[in-house]
């Protein structure tokens, strides 16, 4: 029994991890962007995606995936996400890119916008031009600034990658709840946690290797 | 030989005129200090030599190159600015060091960087060039250091390598010793004067008045975005004839 739940556990962990990686492949780059948008000094870029960030921040995750999913078929009658399994997980994957990337976007921008502004002046007065201040001066310092609570909405992402089984992605938990009306027994769904918990340890140490690696200069 | 020229020189801050119609020129190996009160536009008229600002109105003019012309046809694009920032070197108040270089990175920093512009980096050459600096400097062995560990006037003796690091011809300072504790401050004024004996050009912002008694060839005390006078250090500083730079110089006296 305990090798057939590990199996089946294992399966929704992959999806699990898969949803989780592809997440933030998209959400890390996708967020910086968004942040120069939020950043920018025309309003008519800065209105609108800073109005999405306030959509996408001040909704449920969970109102969001249900949204993406159904929204298209119903509203416009188009079939966007594809048929099965896999369509689930492309509408649960674009709406969780979406929703961390405006988060990630609002951590970039605290970042840039706490390096303070003699940093980019003695940059420019040593005839640097703008994109050599940011990625020679300014960029590691952001990165060293952000990289806190980066790890922090990461292992929250780890967490909230459940959340999609509102659309029927087979994620661990899902996998773990249906042997309780198989073999009517919970610990499945303890050993869950266990699979959360060694992720997120594994996560939380790495963050902490970068940290120290940063720690030479303040 | 003139060195540069500044002719008729604004700068406005939303309605506030910060800077109203300034001129005056000085020649290459000279020192001047500028001198006033908090608010009298003396940084702000060095960040406009340095581009930081662009000036509303005036002429600048650096031998006989106008990098600036209020009245030129063309506003001025951010890559003709860089070129021309390049004549002015500037140390900060606060020294703006780039804390993720070491001392000796700092310095090279932005020498590699214009090197590898013109495609031939001589990286051996602009590292003994930074080494040389940094001990002109007394720095030989805070080379490899990071910039939170060196003492606020070491620090701001590195930004004065760096900036002397890409050779300007002239050197501007912005209060470089109002960051530092007292006792930190002579190490870097002392720094100042050894470069002023080797004729290096420099405008220096300062509120140490001995010092810039001693080290300047001529002093400017600016009041209300003008020059209110401008003289040999002993003209302004010890027979000042303006009422404000009396009054001003007042203010020392009564604390020395």
């Amino acid at each position: 029994m305990f090798f057939h739940v590990t199996l089946t556990l294992l399966g929704g962990f992959l999806q699990t991890v898969k949803l989780f990686v592809l997440t933030l492949v998209f959400s890390l780059p996708l967020g910086l962007v968004i942040s120069f948008g939020s950043m920018s000094k025309i309003s008519a870029i800065k209105a609108p995606v800073r109005f999405v960030i306030w959509v996408i921040r001040g909704t449920p995750l969970m109102l969001q995936l249900l949204v993406m999913y159904y929204g298209p078929g119903i509203m416009f009658h188009a079939n966007v996400w594809g048929s099965g399994d896999s369509g689930r997980f492309v509408a649960a994957l674009v709406a969780f890119v979406i929703n961390y990337s405006c988060y990630f976007s609002e951590i970039y921008r605290g970042g840039i916008q706490s390096i303070p502004v003699g940093q980019y002046e003695a940059g420019k007065v040593l005839g640097m031009t703008k994109s050599q201040i940011f990625f020679k001066v300014v960029l590691l310092q952001v990165i060293k600034r952000i990289v806190p609570p980066i790890s922090n909405e990461i292992i929250t992402l780890v967490k909230d990658t459940s959340l999609a089984r509102v659309i029927a992605v087979y994620e661990i938990i899902w996998e773990g709840q249906s042997f309780i009306k198989s073999a009517g027994i919970i610990w499945p769904l303890f050993y869950t946690g266990i699979f959360y918990l060694l992720f997120s340890g594994l996560l939380t140490i790495l963050f902490g290797q970068i940290e120290k690696k940063l720690s030479y200069f303040r | 030989m003139i060195m540069l020229e500044v002719k008729n020189l604004k700068k406005s801050f939303s309605s506030t005129e910060v800077i109203h119609d300034i001129s005056f020129s000085m020649d290459e190996g000279e020192t001047v200090s500028i001198i006033g009160s908090s608010g009298s536009g003396k940084t702000t008229l060095l960040r406009c030599l340095n581009f930081l600002e662009t000036p509303d109105g005036g002429v600048i003019k650096i031998r006989d190159d106008v990098l600036f012309d209020s009245n030129a046809e063309e506003p001025m694009s951010e890559e003709a600015a860089r070129k021309k920032r390049l004549h002015f070197g500037m140390v900060f108040q606060s020294f703006n060091l780039f804390p993720q270089y070491t001392a000796l990175e700092n310095v090279t920093l932005a020498p590699s960087i214009l090197a590898k512009g013109y495609g031939n980096p001589d990286i051996t050459s602009i590292e003994n060039r930074g080494r040389e600096l940094l001990a002109d400097m007394g720095l030989s062995d805070r080379m490899q250091n990071y910039p939170h560990e060196l003492s606020g006037g070491q620090q701001q003796r590195v930004a004065i390598a760096r900036a002397l690091a890409l050779n300007p011809d002239i050197l501007c300072f912005d209060e470089p010793t109002s960051a530092l504790d007292p006792e930190l401050t002579g190490e870097v004024l002392r720094v100042i004067k050894d470069l002023a004996k080797n004729h290096t050009t420099m405008i220096i912002v300062t509120h140490e008045m001995s010092f810039a008694r001693d080290v300047s060839d001529k002093v400017i005390f600016m009041d209300k975005g003008v020059i209110a006078e401008e003289g040999t250090p002993e003209e302004v500083i010890d027979n000042p004839k303006n009422e404000r730079t009396i009054q001003f110089l007042s203010n020392y006296r009564n604390i020395q």
